[in-house]
């Protein structure tokens, strides 16, 4: 008996590879988006810092401009640089 | 002034002895001459009480007694006819016998007395009526009943000229030997006889002022039944046509019936006539009235029919519209909101809330029950009030939410006015329903109809949109939006060529209804399937650029979910064959490439796969089988021969799930299922055999297993949530009442997307089951943890 595959149709769900599940700012997750956003994944994506921790990117940004004096990561408090 | 008293004096005394001898004896002496004399004198007043009683006496003593046993002096065996000749006969000898008293002047002239307000004729005739029919004598009823539908049927017959519209008609014609008119043979018709008999017997009662007391309550009957016999038969069970057209149409037949009224009041109209126009009877305002009773007849007799099958015209509403308006039409006229909403919801409950009816079923009807309802009832109270047992019921059946939701994307077979009320949606009107408060003119304010449920929403709450009331049945929308998310996602999942325009417009009718923010989930779910074939193009793209050997080993497709925006999947553990699972990191590694620092997370037990199946002397191509079907056939492919238990172990899924899989197999005669629980691939399966096995019904398994939890397995991960709030607090509290525990969980417990209210008996049932359980202890109505823990 020999079976030839046509076609197979999966399904996944697409995650980003962080070390967390929720944003440490939003506390969403961070598969889903931020408050601002409708639509998760390449409209809200995900930035990582130099410290090693992560938002959304809408969060941080947010966070940084409202930041007077020195933009620290929200997490550790270390200066924060994004990773490039 | 002193002499002329004295001469009349003596003339006085002598009159008035020979009034009152006259009026003392039976016989009749002339009254006139001494009554002038009184008259002259202005005493002839006092005279009008001994009159009344002489009148009394007589009567009492002699008339009416053989009133009576005249109309029963013939016995039984008399026929119709005789017995219409006694009767007539019976009220001539009562008027012979008073009509020399009541002729007397006395009557026709005297002047009453001022402070009598009625005359004294007047007073005579109720002393009369007073005497005769002070007690309800069914013989008489009976008789005068009879000789009306008689008369009635032969006016009928002669006026009808065609073949009539008189309630006995079929009598005619075939039967020629019977006179429609009367029922007896043609050579012995007395037709004309009764219709001057009618005349006659008109003439004394009304004489007599009896007609209206004798004759009301038989040609009350006689109508009534007749406009129910003519209902009864033009329209019971006919829903399609207007009979309040066709009756009031058909006025020549109420005219007809009108023209026997004329006979049987006539004479009552000519003395109203000569009465002159201050006569509170005049002949047309007798008509008159009775052209309003007969109205009223109808009316109420056409509204006691329709609401005995209000049921059957609304389960038949679209084509039943007539029906409802004529019904709305009587209804109005007559006080009979509460006998039809009671009858409604009797019918209601006794025929369709019962668990014999699929609930899809009871959706249809309660869908063309809120479209007639609001025809018949423009206010909505009926409809709010007959339907509340269907929404009490309703909510009660689990797979409601499905099938509404069903219905709404037109998936179900039965209802698809679900799906057209949904495409119709105009989101103008349903603005207008949500907001307008006071926008509406203070002027054209009416107040509910008595009754109305006092509620606080008020009219303007109300609502006749149909998707509404059937959404509001939960009082949430959550509920219907969850469902209908499941219900999108299985559709999405089972799609395979990522087509998604009819999913899209049903989103975007949504969006109308429940508001773009409740949708929002959906349109990412729909976002996802657009992104996925995007992603699935620029993957083949890539690997089409590859060499022959670098080819993937499979050609596999994926759908990426958002997994935050669909409804909870099920999980299920399957192992894939290798040759699978290598396609799909390969297809991960692309994908990873495609997005910087996003992976995927398969979901092997979904999907489909459309394979060929090559065996020896056959090939079955194209079948589209779900993932565990392919993987099942797949390690058929490298061992001809396996066990149960191998092949769970293999795929890393339970027996039972295994073996219901294979079933399909089986069916297909593919594989073959031997001693022990072996299952052996069938290389040269003739086709007889295969045959067979299709007449074989083995359980194949193949409805769509739906790809998400059930609303069921939801709700009991919450209320595994809420058990570690509750031990929790049980752990702090010692104990609590179920309606603390309640209050505290609305309190305390966040919502996720998917939020739904929990009342308080499906937490009772639940803290009962755990009760059982021996997790808790409930006594007196305070819960508590068991001491042990």
């Amino acid at each position: 008996m020999k079976v030839k595959i046509r076609q197979w149709n999966g399904v996944a769900s697409w995650l980003w590879v962080a070390n967390d599940e929720n944003c440490g700012i939003c506390r969403m997750p961070f598969n889903g988006c931020c408050p601002d956003c409708k639509v998760p994944g390449d409209d809200c994506p995900l930035v990582w810092g130099q410290c090693s921790h992560c938002f959304h990117m809408h969060c941080i940004l947010k966070w940084l401009n409202s930041q007077q004096v020195q933009q620290q990561c929200p997490m550790c408090r270390q200066e924060w640089k994004f990773k490039e | 002034m002193e002499s002329s008293d004295s001469t009349l004096n003596l003339s006085l005394s002598e009159a008035w002895d020979s009034a009152t001898k006259a009026l003392l004896s039976p016989s009749s002496l002339p009254l006139s001459d001494s009554l002038s004399v009184l008259r002259a004198h202005g005493v002839e007043c006092y005279l009008g009480g001994f009159l009344l009683e002489a009148l009394q006496m007589r009567l009492s003593e002699s008339v009416v007694p053989e009133f009576w046993s005249g109309l029963k002096l013939p016995e039984n065996d008399v026929d119709e006819r005789g017995r219409a000749g006694v009767l007539v006969s019976a009220f001539q000898t009562l008027l012979d016998r008073l009509d020399p008293l009541l002729r007397e002047s006395l009557f026709g002239s005297a002047q009453a007395p001022v402070s009598a307000p009625v005359s004294l004729s007047d007073r005579a005739h109720t002393v009369i009526r007073a005497l005769l029919l002070s007690r309800p004598c069914p013989e008489l009823e009976e008789r005068v009943l009879e000789f009306y539908s008689r008369t009635f049927s032969v006016y009928m017959r002669q006026e009808g000229g065609e073949g009539g519209e008189g309630p006995e008609e079929g009598a005619d014609g075939q039967e020629g030997a019977l006179c429609a008119g009367c029922a007896v043979p043609t050579d012995q018709c007395w037709c004309r006889e009764a219709l001057e008999q009618l005349q006659r017997l008109s003439h004394i009662l009304c004489k007599l002022q009896l007609l209206e007391w004798v004759s009301s309550k038989a040609v009350t009957q006689i109508l009534h039944k007749l406009i129910e016999q003519r209902m009864e038969r033009h329209c019971r069970g006919e829903y399609e046509r207007s009979f309040l057209m066709d009756f009031q149409e058909v006025n020549d037949w109420l005219e007809q019936v009108l023209g026997w009224l004329r006979k049987v009041f006539s004479s009552e109209a000519d003395r109203g006539l000569s009465m002159g126009a201050g006569s509170p009877l005049g002949a047309s305002s007798v008509l008159k009235q009775w052209r309003c009773h007969m109205h009223q007849f109808f009316c109420r007799i056409y509204v006691n029919m329709r609401i005995e099958e209000l049921f059957s015209i609304i389960r038949d509403f679209p084509e039943s519209k007539p029906a409802i308006e004529d019904l709305k039409f009587c209804l109005e006229r007559t006080n009979q909101r509460q006998q039809l909403l009671t009858s409604l919801k009797t019918a209601f409950e006794s025929r369709l809330l019962h668990p014999g009816v699929h609930t899809s079923d009871i959706l249809t009807v309660y869908i063309s029950a809120i479209k007639a309802l609001r025809e018949l009832d423009p206010s909505m109270v009926i409809l709010q009030v007959a339907c509340q047992p269907i929404r009490k019921y309703l909510r009660t059946r689990e797979d409601t939410v499905r099938q509404i939701v069903a219905g709404l994307t037109g998936d179900a077979e039965g209802c698809t006015d679900l799906a057209s009320e949904l495409s119709r949606g105009d989101p103008v009107t349903l603005e207008l329903q949500e907001s307008d408060e006071e926008g509406t003119d203070p002027e054209e304010w009416t107040p509910d109809p008595t009754d109305a449920v006092p509620d606080k929403s008020g009219p303007k709450r109300r609502s006749s949109d149909i998707i509404s009331l059937l959404v509001s049945i939960y009082g949430s929308k959550d509920i219907f939006i969850d469902e209908y998310r499941a219900v999108l996602a299985d559709r999405l999942l089972h799609q395979l060529n990522y087509s998604t325009a009819r999913e899209i417009r049903n989103v975007e009718l949504l969006k109308l209804r429940f508001g773009e923010s409740h949708m929002h989930y959906c349109e990412v779910m729909l976002k996802d399937m657009a992104d996925s074939r995007r992603i699935n193009g620029n993957v083949r793209e890539e690997e089409s650029r590859l060499n022959k050997e670098e080819q993937p080993s499979l050609p596999l497709s994926a759908i990426i979910l958002s997994s935050e925006f669909w409804p909870t999947l099920k999980e299920e553990k399957l192992e894939l064959p290798p040759v699978v699972n290598r396609a799909m990191e390969e297809y991960t590694h692309r994908y990873e490439k495609l997005k910087a620092m996003r992976t995927l997370s398969w979901k092997p037990h979904l999907g489909s796969v459309t394979l060929d199946v090559e065996l020896e002397d056959r090939t079955i191509t194209n079948l589209t089988v779900s993932p565990i079907h392919a993987a099942i056939i797949l390690h058929f492919q490298d061992k001809s021969e396996w066990s149960l238990e191998e092949l769970s172990a293999q795929l890393g899924a339970p027996r039972d799930l295994v073996h219901r899989k294979l079933a399909l197999w089986q069916q297909q005669g593919v594989l073959r299922e031997e001693a022990g629980g072996r299952y052996s691939v069938m290389e040269t399966g003739s086709s007889r055999e295969k045959l067979e096995r299709g007449v074989m019904l083995i359980d194949s398994d193949e409805e769509r297993d739906s790809n998400t939890t059930t609303q069921s397995e939801q709700r009991e991960e919450k209320l595994q949530l809420f058990w570690a709030y509750i031990q929790a607090m049980l752990t702090n509290l010692d104990s609590m009442t179920l309606e603390r525990i309640h209050s505290m969980l609305r309190m305390f417990v966040a919502t996720g997307p998917v939020v739904t209210e929990m009342d308080v008996e499906e937490l009772e049932a639940f803290l009962q089951r755990k009760v059982r359980e021996h997790q808790l202890i409930g006594s007196a109505g305070v819960y508590r943890l068991p001491k042990s823990k």
